[in-house]
């Protein structure tokens, strides 16, 4: 415990002494990590966003016009009993040509013609949550197509295909991004502690002659590495949020993009915790680079 | 390895030690004994090969070849975890003293207690005695640079000792001194001696050699000349 205090008012007095070159480095740091922020908040607010739309997804069960009145209300039992499906709206043929006149009211007179009714009756299905994801409804598509009774199912597999590739792209882009400006971070914070550690060589030097351990020499510049690397990141959130805060004020003021900015979400604080986390831990990974660097071949 | 020379009597211990510097021999086949409580000056011109001496003593340097022992520990063999607590018991004093600027002079001497975890009250205590033993104890809240040059080399014994240790080494310790300042920095390191610390001063100063009287050990180009005072 005493070691570790002593360690504690090192590693602070570092940072006391090096005040300019430790500002600099929390600055630097927290403008790489607030790039790394924005791609963030974009990439999250996006996919809340395609969280919405998929969650307005419905798919729609046709079936054969041949088909019994029991043997829809097995299926309709069928439907519900499934863990995947969240609801199952059944849709008669005259419910079917209701909704198409409502709908369509200047185009009804086209069915009128054909004396039968050719709308089937179907049902309008809406996915549990967990089961909303584009593979999931696809897959549930392709299962219940083989069911006896299924004319056809319908739902926007184009759309849907659209959006899960866009998706993956923007995760692959997030995680470059993140990994580039991540790598940058560790290098400005891996060169704070190369300067501090060239300016205090002959003291480590001295420091290794009476006996410390090296643990005890490195420490405190690892825990200098973790400061810079929190106060980075937390001045970058800070930054962030007045950005975002700004950002999503002009589009209510402006009201051009209807009640968006009441949509954008910010880092809940659960997630700005992890990433002063992620700050500390990449100044951590900086200095102890550095340190190691430097203390190799020293005996 | 020449294990059965392996003396329980030497404090340190040399056997067959060679090293290399960029084709140039530093040391050369050194063999020797160093007894416990024994003082023992290193002496030869600059180059010799002392100050490479004392750093594999302390496991700063491994030689190219053969075996040092320091309290019966094979030092050429020590993982690089282990050498911190071989230099908790060995004290170094430098010709250029390597004291730490920006700390007093008991922040310096506190630090090998400091570096071992040892309580701030046990760190009082016992600095307070190594500064009383060299004869500083009242510059304790000064920093380095208002200290004269004997005052600094003091220090620097404070802190070798400080941790009490078995072995004092001493590299130049008064080449920056003049010839009243040296007489006491030897009287002090005698005082250490006699309170049973080997101690072992490299110097190329011959006027040390009449102050100290004692044991001499010469290396002429990192080769070891006879010892007229130890027969083979």
């Amino acid at each position: 415990m005493r070691l570790l205090a002593y360690v504690c008012r090192e590693a602070w007095a570092n940072v006391r002494t090096n005040r300019t070159t430790t500002a600099v480095a929390i600055l630097t740091t927290a403008f790489t990590l607030a790039c790394v922020g924005i791609f963030l908040l974009v990439y999250v607010n996006l996919r809340n966003a395609t969280g919405w739309l998929q969650d307005d997804i419905k798919i729609m069960v046709y079936l054969d016009d041949q088909l019994p009145d029991e043997a829809a209300v097995q299926l309709e039992g069928k439907l519900r009993a499934d863990r995947m499906v969240a609801s199952a709206r059944f849709i008669s043929k005259a419910q079917a040509l209701g909704e198409f006149r409502t709908q369509f009211p200047a185009d009804s007179h086209l069915l009128e013609g054909l004396g039968e009714n050719p709308l089937p009756a179907s049902f309008v299905v809406t996915l549990a949550p967990t089961a909303r994801s584009p593979e999931s409804v696809k897959r549930w598509a392709e299962r219940v197509r083989t069911i006896a009774g299924v004319a056809k199912v319908d739902y926007s597999q184009e759309w849907i295909d659209a959006l899960a590739g866009t998706i993956r792209y923007l995760e692959l882009a997030a995680i470059g991004v993140g990994v580039l400006l991540s790598a940058a971070a560790v290098t400005i914070i891996g060169n704070t502690i190369r300067l501090t550690l060239f300016a205090r060589r002959e003291e480590i030097d001295i420091l290794r002659l009476i006996g410390a351990t090296r643990a005890f020499i490195r420490v405190p510049y690892l825990l200098e590495g973790a400061l810079l690397g929190a106060c980075g990141s937390a001045v970058s959130l800070l930054v962030l949020k007045i950005g975002f805060e700004w950002f999503r004020q002009q589009i209510q003021t402006t009201g051009r993009f209807g009640d968006l900015g009441s949509y954008l979400t910010f880092f809940p604080p659960s997630v700005c915790v992890a990433l002063v986390g992620i700050g500390m831990g990449l100044g951590i990974a900086g200095s102890f680079v550095s340190v190691r660097r430097f203390g190799e071949g020293r005996a | 390895m020449d294990a059965e020379r392996v003396s329980v009597d030497a404090m340190i211990q040399l056997i067959h030690v060679s090293k290399v510097y960029d084709r140039r021999a530093a040391l050369s086949d050194v063999t020797l004994d160093i007894e416990k409580g024994e003082f023992v000056l290193l002496m030869g011109p600059s180059g010799a090969g002392k100050s490479t001496l004392l750093r594999m003593l302390i496991g700063a340097e491994r030689p190219d070849q053969g075996q040092i022992f320091v309290q019966g520990k094979n030092v050429t063999k020590l993982r690089p975890s282990e050498v911190p607590y071989l230099r908790r018991r060995v004290g170094s004093v430098f010709q250029d003293f390597r004291l730490l600027p920006k700390k007093s002079v008991s922040e310096n001497v506190a630090l090998p207690l400091a570096v071992q975890g040892v309580s701030p009250a046990d760190i009082r205590r016992k600095v307070t005695e190594a500064l009383r033993a060299v004869g500083v104890e009242h510059k304790r809240d000064q920093l380095p640079h208002s200290l004269s040059a004997g005052e600094h080399q003091r220090v620097c014994i404070a802190r070798a000792i400080v941790n009490g240790p078995t072995v004092l080494l001493a590299d130049e310790p008064t080449g920056n001194l003049d010839p009243a300042l040296t007489g006491e920095i030897i009287e002090l390191f005698k005082l250490i001696n006699a309170r049973g610390t080997t101690v072992v001063v490299a110097t190329h100063d011959p006027h040390v050699m009449g102050l100290v009287n004692r044991r001499v050990i010469t290396l002429v180009g990192g080769v070891l000349a006879p010892d007229p005072q130890v027969p083979a």
